[in-house]
């Protein structure tokens, strides 16, 4: 069994699990935090993304040993009770969701590319969510929901067209 | 996933201890998006696994008197961040761009993408073009080879068990060598290549000069197209002999026939991308 400690929602949580546990079963298994979701567990659909020392990653491609000691956030850490995370109130506002499978994946997703910081053009929202598959909404609306938060939590715009494509256009 | 021992080295000696210890029986761990699946649909135990992603020595790009050296566990998001890479072989960030998708970019490194060796890697067709170096480390100290040598066959290199590629190294008189790097998918995002190109060159005297063609995905390693490099070393630059040199590449590899693409869609993608891969490296010439 390996001992591993991480920091997660800025909470510390300890759990002895067999060196096989991925990080995705210790928190769905473990810790029951059951948000982050088993998809394709091949790291290819993103249901499972969480936020490892600020950055997005497959937790099913991650043993729980290899995260041990760091820094994890996943949807669990967004909400409280009695307000939503102004992405998840983007999302609510233009019905980015169906089935909602994707969205924990999603959100995390578009939490750390916000966090980032940089300037953030369609385009590039799009390639950033690339990792993140949903079945049911055909994209559009998340990307809708996407543009929202971050305009409202950055006070930025999206520009309507790619600066680049406006430039070689021009 | 069958049940393994795990061993997590903070020093490239004390992974080196472990790898020796449990040789033949261990593999290594890195950036998991390609091994941790396998362990997921293996049979077997690997026995011991050896988790490197803690190996600082791994983790730096940084210029030496050899030239650019990047270490094996550099993640793909941090490649296409690095100004280093950017300012002398900014055809790295365009391979590093494709791999994956951002989840997987983050975890994915380097030296993972290479060690795996399958014919799609992305990582494979720049560093070939730029003739790059990579550094073993092993039970009797460090060894250096081309990359070229380094791919053996189909998820084969030339790493034994009880060794770890630390970097990987341009050398100094390929900074900033003019290349161009293409991937064709099935879309942008998670897409393996259907084949990938790099071309790198130089222009003096209005003539190529050192022309590196390589291509992946066409045959069981990323390879060198040394005939269309032929037939434009040392000859005055045209758009004709690019045409011409594109056609003779498609001659050279060996694609296969599968469900992603067929063998005379590959062929024609190996044209069309080498033509181009030839074009964007004449563009950066020309600066």
């Amino acid at each position: 069994m390996t001992d591993v400690t991480l920091t997660v929602n800025g909470e510390e949580r300890t759990a002895s699990v067999p060196p096989e546990t991925t990080l995705l079963k210790m928190l769905r298994e473990d810790l029951n935090l059951t948000g982050a979701k088993l998809g394709c567990d091949v790291g290819d659909c993103g249901a499972c993304t969480v936020l490892v020392d600020g950055i997005a990653v497959n937790a099913c491609l991650m043993l729980a040993g290899q995260a041990d000691g760091k820094k994890i956030e996943t949807i669990e850490g967004l909400s409280t009770l009695e307000e939503y995370h102004p992405i998840q109130k983007a999302f609510e506002e233009v019905a980015a969701l169906q089935c909602g499978f994707c969205g924990p994946g999603m959100i995390m997703s578009t939490k750390a590319l916000i966090d980032q910081g940089e300037d953030l053009s369609k385009q590039e929202i799009k390639d950033a969510l690339s990792g993140n598959l949903c079945r049911c909404t055909g994209y559009t609306k998340i990307i809708d929901g996407v543009i929202d938060a971050y305009e409202d939590i950055t006070g930025k715009k999206v520009p309507e067209t790619n600066p680049r494509e406006a430039q070689s256009a021009a | 996933m069958k049940p393994f021992d795990f061993v997590q080295p903070t020093t490239t000696d004390a992974a080196l201890a472990a790898l020796a210890e449990h040789s033949p029986n261990v593999r290594i761990l890195c950036g998991g998006t390609d091994y941790v699946v396998e362990l997921k649909h293996g049979e077997q135990s690997p026995g011991v696994v050896v988790d490197i992603s803690r190996l600082e020595d791994l983790k730096s790009i940084e210029l030496t008197d050899a030239g650019l050296r990047i270490g094996a566990g550099v993640t793909h998001t941090e490649i296409m961040a690095h100004p280093l890479i950017a300012e002398h072989a900014p055809a790295m960030i365009e391979a590093a761009h494709t791999v994956g998708a951002v989840q997987t970019r983050n975890l994915g490194t380097l030296g993972g993408n290479l060690v795996t060796c399958v014919p799609s890697m992305d990582s494979g067709p720049v560093l070939l073009a730029l003739d790059a170096q990579v550094t073993i480390l092993g039970p009797k100290g460090s060894r250096q080879m081309d990359l070229s040598e380094f791919f053996v066959g189909v998820r084969k290199t030339a790493l034994e068990p009880d060794e770890l590629l630390l970097d990987v190294i341009i050398p100094t008189e390929n900074l900033g060598k003019p290349a161009g790097f293409i991937k064709f998918g099935l879309r942008k995002g998670q897409a393996l290549a259907l084949v990938n190109a790099a071309s790198a060159f130089r222009v003096e005297d209005g003539k190529f000069k050192d022309v590196r063609i390589a291509l992946g995905a066409v045959a069981p390693v990323v390879m060198r197209a040394s005939k269309a490099e032929a037939v434009l070393e040392g000859q005055a630059v045209s758009q004709d002999l690019i045409d011409e040199a594109a056609k003779i590449a498609v001659g050279e590899a060996k694609p296969i026939d599968d469900f992603r693409a067929s063998k005379e869609y590959r062929n024609s993608l190996i044209e069309v991308g080498t033509r181009r891969t030839l074009q964007a490296a004449l563009e950066a010439a020309n600066g």
